[in-house]
């Protein structure tokens, strides 16, 4: 019986239990995928579509109810009195987002020439470099208000032992930008002090060997060898701290708290004012998307560059 | 290839429906609106209720129940609040209290604003006086009057300055549970050695800034008082009692007016001569207890609710004097409110209100005022023996007590978080980075109305 159902379908070939077979294999891959996939649409996917709605309506989060608006906060947003202060949030994160990135990449790089040695001593040191990465930033966060107190934090003592002028770090417009930046350093460097030694440990010794029988000094073998090779591992920074520092708020929310006089108000803590100080969470949905595009767009525009001018031998 | 596009196509629809079914929802949830929605019930099961039975409370608890309050009482306070809460299971009651501590005023605002998206919230909370309005305008309270009424609770115990402060449209939403005003810690010993007089006007202020200053060269050796610039609460009063109108009938600002931009660039001069400090930004409030404790400052505005904390950290007696006045002598109610979020069930609404009435109780009254720092918010305590221990343990709030009948509501908008950081950042602006004033407070009365016209 069986026989004979098998010789009335005649398509069933070779060639077609191949395509059945992949078929299920294929179903059997998606399925693997679907609780992560579900994961994603529950916690990523659907929040940003909500948002996308929030954006549209007059909600304050605690109201039950919320009416339509149209693009009335878009309006706000680009043609009322948001704009400004969105401009000026925008030029704010840009300002921190582009020191943060010189630091890590710069600062990084040479603690990583500094320390690429395997004495016991650096072997020592390395951790301690790292370290800060791992704790808190509201901890740091608090250390950090205090080294930077204009009255009695140590940097001003410092200073005046120097005979230089103290400054009002956290409190004048003109510096708090740069307080933030101190803790952000302190933070940002060993960490990417670590991944360029581990860059520059997978660059194969025979590049050196034959810049030596050349007769290069270290700075063109920095120069033309290492620094060339590292790229993949700065385009890695550069992307990662991109994104990372666009959307800093906890060390603002901790030592400024956006001030003095809007100074320190980067994007991402503006959105909180918005939506849990002013109770304006259909406004700050707005900043929200508009910031996710931006950001978007700014890691695209990166990744299509790293892609050109980037040297993967390493 | 054309199943994955149809699996992710079907998952694509069913997350554009869920989220559009959403809004449907919650569109129908427009027409009834949170705060009416839950009177019309409260009305409605009260009557059924009452017609079971004509006696005994219609809010009354029928069988064991535990509910969570949130607070932002810190750890100092642990010791009290549990005493309480312990004096309060002692009773008959079906009710177990949980006290939960959640952060500062700010921090706990944030938890229970997403507890209240998440339909968790708790069953009792405080909140911070300035929230009162937008959590009103929200319907995020309970409205207390059928509750007030069914069981008769003196509410009017409270003094009405109080009650608008807990009110929203006219409706009690909360009960002023831990409340403080606006006073000037100042010096004892240094007033008495020097014979310093404080000021109880406005216009007194320029001979008390003398009196209390000392400037030589320029050079500031001892602040006459120190303006807490971080938040506008502590300033804004002087505006008030001077006729100025924060918010008009008309909803705009009168901030950029003359008699306000007069009240502003006197600060400006005091703080230009050395006498008085702003303090604004990071540490700011750090910076002015210090400077208090070290003798560096003759007084400080701050809120009555820190007076243990000053007598703590000072070596000389510390005196405290209420605000000076002008056209009127009022100051404004600080501190929080304890209400019950109108989200929850009846029965979780029953137990809540048995938890508030007994937090509010003139038995506790007095222990929270005692063990806080907080002052007694109901006028029967007054007059008791406990009032008048009170009294002699903390003398210096006979200042606050010779004035309750003064101490008045915050502005009431749900703008005002908005007009507070433009108003308290433009004032600094002005005076620390000398900024000129009437620009600065051009611009930011124009910031302000924009804000407003958005309600």
């Amino acid at each position: 019986m069986i026989q004979t159902k098998k010789e009335i379908r005649p398509a069933e070939t070779g060639a077609s239990k191949t395509v059945n077979y992949r078929r299920r294999e294929s179903i059997k891959d998606f399925m693997c995928v679907v609780p992560a996939l579900v994961f994603l649409i529950i916690f990523v996917y659907y929040p940003i579509v909500h948002l996308f709605k929030i954006s549209f309506t007059d909600w304050n989060l605690i109201r039950d109810s919320y009416k339509y608006v149209g693009l009335k906060n878009y309006k706000w947003l680009f043609k009322g009195s948001g704009f400004d202060v969105w401009l000026a949030s925008l030029k704010v994160t840009l300002r921190y987002t582009i020191a943060e990135i010189v630091i890590t990449i710069v600062g990084g790089l040479l603690l990583a020439l500094l320390f690429n040695h395997t004495s016991k001593a650096f072997n020592f040191m390395r951790p301690i470099v790292f370290m800060p990465k791992y704790i808190a930033v509201a901890t740091s966060g608090v250390v950090f208000i205090w080294i930077l107190h204009k009255d009695y934090g140590v940097l001003n003592q410092a200073l005046k032992s120097l005979g230089l002028k103290p400054l009002p770090w956290l409190v004048s417009e003109k510096t708090a930008l740069k307080g933030v930046l101190m803790l952000t350093a302190w933070r940002v460097m060993g960490y990417s002090m670590m991944l360029y030694i581990s860059a520059m440990n997978s660059i194969s010794v025979d590049y050196y060997e034959a810049a030596d029988l050349d007769g290069a000094n270290g700075f063109k073998k920095f120069w033309y060898i290492t620094l060339p090779l590292l790229s993949p591992m700065t385009i890695f920074i550069l992307v990662t701290t991109f994104i990372a520092s666009m959307k800093v708020f906890q060390s603002i929310d901790v030592m400024t708290g956006g001030g003095p006089y809007n100074a320190t108000n980067v994007m991402v803590f503006w959105i909180y004012s918005l939506a849990f100080e002013e109770f304006r969470v259909d406004r700050a949905a707005v900043v929200s998307i508009i910031f996710f595009l931006i950001l978007l767009a700014c890691t695209a525009l990166t990744l299509k560059i790293s892609e050109k001018s980037v040297n993967y031998d390493a | 290839m054309r199943i994955k596009r149809g699996i992710a196509l079907l998952l694509a629809m069913i997350l554009c429906l869920a989220v559009f079914t959403g809004c449907g929802e919650k569109g129908k949830e427009d027409e009834t609106g949170g705060k009416s929605k839950n009177t019309e019930v409260v009305d409605k099961e009260d009557k059924e209720d009452k017609d079971e039975s004509q006696e005994g409370s219609p809010y009354e608890v029928t069988e064991p129940i535990t509910i969570e309050w949130w607070h932002a009482q810190e750890a100092q306070y642990a010791e009290l609040i549990d005493s309480v809460v312990e004096q309060f299971h002692e009773t008959d009651t079906k009710v177990t209290l949980e006290p939960v501590y959640q952060g500062s005023y700010t921090e706990l605002n944030e938890k229970l604003i997403a507890a209240l998206a998440a339909d968790t919230a708790p069953a009792l909370s405080v909140a911070n006086t300035p929230y009162v309005a937008e959590y009103g305008a929200s319907g995020v309270c309970e409205v207390l009057t059928p509750y007030i009424e069914a069981d008769d609770f003196d509410i009017d115990d409270f003094g009405i300055g109080l009650i608008e402060s807990s009110s929203y449209d006219g409706e009690p939403i909360s009960l002023p549970f831990l409340i403080s005003t606006q006073v000037m810690y100042y010096n004892k010993d240094m007033a008495e050695a020097e014979g310093i007089e404080l000021p109880e006007t406005w216009d007194e202020m320029d001979e008390f800034m003398d009196a209390a200053a000392k400037v030589t060269n320029g050079e500031t050796e001892r602040f006459a008082t120190c303006v807490p610039g971080w938040d506008q609460w502590y300033f804004e009063t002087y505006y008030r009692n001077s006729g100025v109108e924060i918010v008009t009938s008309d909803n705009t600002t009168d901030l950029d007016g003359s008699k306000a931009m007069e009240i502003a660039e006197q600060f400006k001069k005091w703080y230009k001569e050395g006498k008085i400090d702003w303090c604004y930004g990071t540490g700011a409030s750090t910076n002015m207890r210090q400077a208090f404790f070290d003798g560096k400052a003759f007084s400080v505005m701050h809120t009555s609710s820190l007076y243990e904390m000053y007598v703590e950290n000072c070596d000389f007696e510390v005196g405290m004097h209420y605000y000076p006045g002008a056209d009127t002598r009022y100051s404004e109610v600080g501190g929080c409110v304890l209400l019950m979020p109108a989200k929850n069930d009846q029965k979780v609404k029953n137990a809540a209100w048995e938890a508030m009435k007994f937090l509010m109780s003139k038995d506790v009254n007095m222990q929270w005022a005692d063990g806080s720092g907080y002052m007694p918010t109901r006028k029967s305590v007054l007059e008791t023996e406990e009032a008048e221990a009170f009294l002699e343990k903390k003398p210096a709030f006979q200042a606050v007590f010779d004035n309750l009948d003064n101490i008045k509501p915050r502005i009431q908008h749900p703008a005002y978080p908005a007009l507070s950081k433009i108003w308290l950042d433009s004032m600094a602006k002005a005076i620390i980075e000398d900024a000129d004033m009437t620009a600065t407070m051009e611009e930011a009365a124009k910031l302000i109305n924009e804000a407003l016209a958005d309600y």
